[in-house]
């Protein structure tokens, strides 16, 4: 059932200039170059450089999709739908795979999204798309795009068509029909139109801090909402909005927070760009104040003059040739930037370190049962436990050099007899390292019948371990990032003590991967992933830096819904990525050296 | 006053408040700034921020001294009304949380805190970040870089707008509430 309002504060937001150099799914909102979009499931550079080691290489050529929409059905009933776009490709079994999803944009049944979806173009096979059209109901407007569950929303309408059909067109756009779910009925459902253009991969990037002076008031009692939005000429000829900026309220001399464009944003320097000046509306009709077009060279230019540049306002019924306003645009800020990706780290000397913690909780069952977690299969079929380390570690140990990985057990009692809820799983007095994966499973398997399974499920103190390990190799050298995956099969009982360790470890460069195993119910670990934005409060009053908490169920994973090389690397490049860059690490590549006297040069 | 024995040099940037509202009810509108005092003598105040509304950035750092035996400092942010200033929340920042147990000593510390208003209930949340100066002039290898500019540079979060008007630094979101890194 559709929502009765839109919601405005969230169509007041900024799209697309948040930097994400271009990876499916992540959503570019804001300004100032956030890392953290910079992982999503797909097209991730880390998941294909993964990929691609393990011999899985195709000939693909990259693609972004731009998508609108025309002639929605309005499914609100006092403000229009707000639609958003999922595409999918279409296996060979039939089954979906959801490649991407627009943003929303509210109140709107024209629609014309500004977030791309990346798809990789092989053209020795077909490639089928599906899109779905959905009006998202307003009480979903607190959820990141990924997270809101489409059986929830309204479905307004479905188009397929083949990839090769858009890219064989003459200017890469292709216009579908909706129709229902299965083609049923007859009722226009409105139409679709993808484009489909080539990415550019690039470092670069440029952030823009816009403002303009002396707009035209637009608004009959207050003044205008000003915001801008800017668009690209493809090369069909067509324009293209790859970003747009927040509303600023009742305001004629907006200064917007600053937005960065990458360069598979702009394409190049000399590339013109409209700009538009929108007063923004809450009924989705937004009044055009003026618009201007300028390349990104005359937009530099413009900032090192200082000068500003009028509005033009087009011709309307009203008055046949275009009037050049008073509202003026300034560029204020204008800075050059070198976009680093995950892997540029990598390649360039850092190293990410696993450490694994598994729970011996008696909840688990005895090991010798058939039916407990910690099973061991004499014909070598693995547990829920051996296939998370398998799993999980095959794509770390990719990233470690040494090969060492401190490896813990928690919840079970051991030589000393009582419990302990951070001991070493190879039960060396001293050492906690094992060498390798194979290390972690013959530790795990000879420790499993020499430790009584027992519990509570604590989590503290194998998160302060990690956490003091991280922090102690600062005092080495900043190219370490730790990684700690905790198998666990139940619900941990000190939630609050967990919650402030990883607070405190919240600044540190560690990342925790919570696999769960077994049927219980997890709700409580989803908590702690904060995927919903509500950042963990300690019990001081500690609020934490970063989300550093990535949950997944195995079960999940076993039903083949996801991959857990996929999950793992979704969040992880990005967190490694937002800690890097908030203190100004970059990789060490020997010519490491500015592009002009002006730019700073940042790892994002 | 140079570093004697008695006192800890600070660096403290405060970067940005989220969610803050009067009343309760209402977000700031404008005019934000905090006091940062580190006992009863030393405090220093942000400028105000004219246009953030309930998501200000301050962005400004100071250096300040603080007593070795001192185990905190806090953090008040208040809001310029006709009638003078407001308190729209506190923050009790311990000496732990960047007297590192195990990181570096000169480790650049970021740090955000709940705000306590003065009926006790929570409003909104204070960015902000701590460095101890060490005393002799060792080279601070941990990024003192980003303190001190404000364009462009990242924080560790994004601002969080749950219902309000989101500032930049967002991962997606539907409309508008950014998931932070």
């Amino acid at each position: 059932m559709g929502g009765c309002f839109s919601d405005v504060k969230g169509g007041q937001q900024a799209v697309g200039g948040g930097g994400i150099v271009g990876h499916l799914g992540a959503q570019g909102f804001g300004g100032a170059g956030s890392a953290a979009g910079a992982a999503a499931s797909g097209h991730n550079d880390a998941v294909e450089f993964f990929f691609q080691t393990k011999g899985v290489q195709a000939l693909y050529t990259k693609l972004e999709l731009s998508v609108s929409a025309s002639k929605l059905r309005d499914r609100d009933i006092i403000s229009k739908s707000d639609p958003m776009a999922v595409v999918y490709a279409k296996k060979r079994n039939g089954t979906l795979e959801e490649l991407g999803r627009t943003e929303v944009i509210m109140n709107n049944l024209e629609p014309t999204w500004i977030q791309k979806i990346s798809v990789n173009y092989q053209f020795e096979i077909v490639q089928p798309l599906i899109f779905h059209v959905y009006d998202v109901d307003s009480q979903y407007y607190n959820l990141p795009v990924k997270n809101l569950k489409l059986k929830d929303q309204d479905f307004l309408g479905e188009a397929s068509c083949v990839l090769s059909e858009i890219v064989t067109k003459r200017n890469r756009t292709l216009t579908l029909n909706l129709h229902n779910r299965d083609g049923r009925g007859l009722k226009s459902l409105g139409t679709l139109t993808v484009q489909a253009e080539e990415t550019v991969a690039s470092r670069n990037a440029v952030e823009m801090t816009f403002r303009c002076h002396h707009l035209d008031n637009k608004d009959l009692f207050s003044k205008s909402d000003p915001f801008l939005r800017i668009s690209r000429i493809a090369e069909s000829g067509g324009s293209i909005p790859i970003c747009k900026t927040e509303v600023i309220n009742n305001n004629l001399n907006p200064v917007w927070k600053p937005l960065c464009l990458t360069m598979q944003q702009y394409i190049s320097k000399d590339n013109p760009l409209i700009i538009e000046c929108f007063d923004f509306n809450s009924s989705g009709n937004h009044v055009l104040i003026g618009k201007l077009q300028k390349t990104v060279a005359e937009l530099e230019h413009l900032h090192q003059t200082r000068s500003g540049v009028n509005l033009v306002s087009p011709p309307s019924h009203l008055r046949r040739v275009e009037k050049i306003t008073e509202g003026q645009l300034f560029v204020d800020g204008y800075v050059k930037k070198q976009l680093y990706s995950f892997l540029d780290y990598i390649s360039s000397g850092f190293e990410l370190n696993f450490m694994v913690a598994v729970d011996f909780t008696a909840s688990n069952g005895n090991p010798h049962n058939l039916d407990s977690l910690h099973y061991i299969d004499p014909s070598g079929r693995l547990n829920a436990y051996q296939q998370a380390i398998m799993d999980a570690g095959e794509v770390v140990q990719f990233y470690d050099s040494d090969r060492r990985f401190p490896a813990w057990g928690f919840g079970g009692k051991t030589f000393g007899g009582s419990v302990s809820h951070c001991f070493n799983l190879n039960r060396s007095p001293t050492d906690s390292e094992v060498t390798g994966i194979e290390g972690i499973m013959a530790a795990y398997s000879s420790t499993l019948y020499n430790v009584t399974l027992s519990g509570p499920t604590l989590f503290g103190p194998v998160i302060n371990r990690a956490a003091e390990i991280a922090g102690g190799s600062l005092s080495v050298n900043q190219n370490k990032y730790f990684i700690l995956l905790i198998i666990t099969d139940g619900v941990i009982s000190d939630i609050q003590e967990t919650k402030d360790a990883l607070v405190k470890a919240s600044d540190l460069p560690l990342s925790i991967l919570i696999v769960g195993v077994g049927g219980a119910d997890f709700t409580q670990m989803e908590v702690l992933d904060a995927d919903d934005g509500h950042r963990l409060e300690s019990s001081t009053g500690r609020v934490a830096t970063r989300d550093i908490v990535q949950f997944v169920p195995m079960r999940e994973v076993h039903r083949g819904e996801i991959s857990i090389v996929q999950v793992l690397l979704e969040e992880l490049p990005g967190q490694f990525l937002s800690y890097m860059r908030s203190r100004n690490i970059r990789p060490h590549f020997p010519d490491v050296v500015h592009a002009s006297g002006q730019g700073t040069l940042y790892g994002v | 006053m140079g570093s004697s024995n008695d006192l800890r040099v600070l660096e403290i940037t405060v970067i940005s408040g989220e969610d803050l509202s009067i009343n309760r009810k209402q977000p700031v509108k404008k005019n934000a700034f905090v006091t940062i005092k580190t006992d009863s003598f030393k405090e220093q105040t942000t400028k105000m921020d004219k246009d953030g509304g309930g998501y200000p950035a301050w962005d400004e750092k100071f250096v300040m001294d603080m007593p070795m035996h001192a185990r905190y400092f806090t953090a008040e942010v208040r809001c310029k009304t006709a009638a003078g200033s407001r308190i729209v929340g506190t923050a009790v920042i311990p000496a732990s949380d960047f007297l590192g147990d195990y990181v570096p000593e000169n480790y650049l510390h970021f740090l955000s805190y709940r705000l306590w208003d003065s009926h006790g209930e929570r409003n909104g949340i204070l960015n902000l970040s701590v460095r101890v100066k060490s005393s002799s002039s060792v080279k601070n290898a941990y990024g003192g870089g980003c303190s001190s500019h404000s364009a462009g540079c990242s924080r560790p979060w994004s601002r969080i707008a749950v219902g309000g008007q989101q500032v930049s630094n967002g991962e997606g979101v539907v409309t508008g509430i950014p998931v932070w890194s």
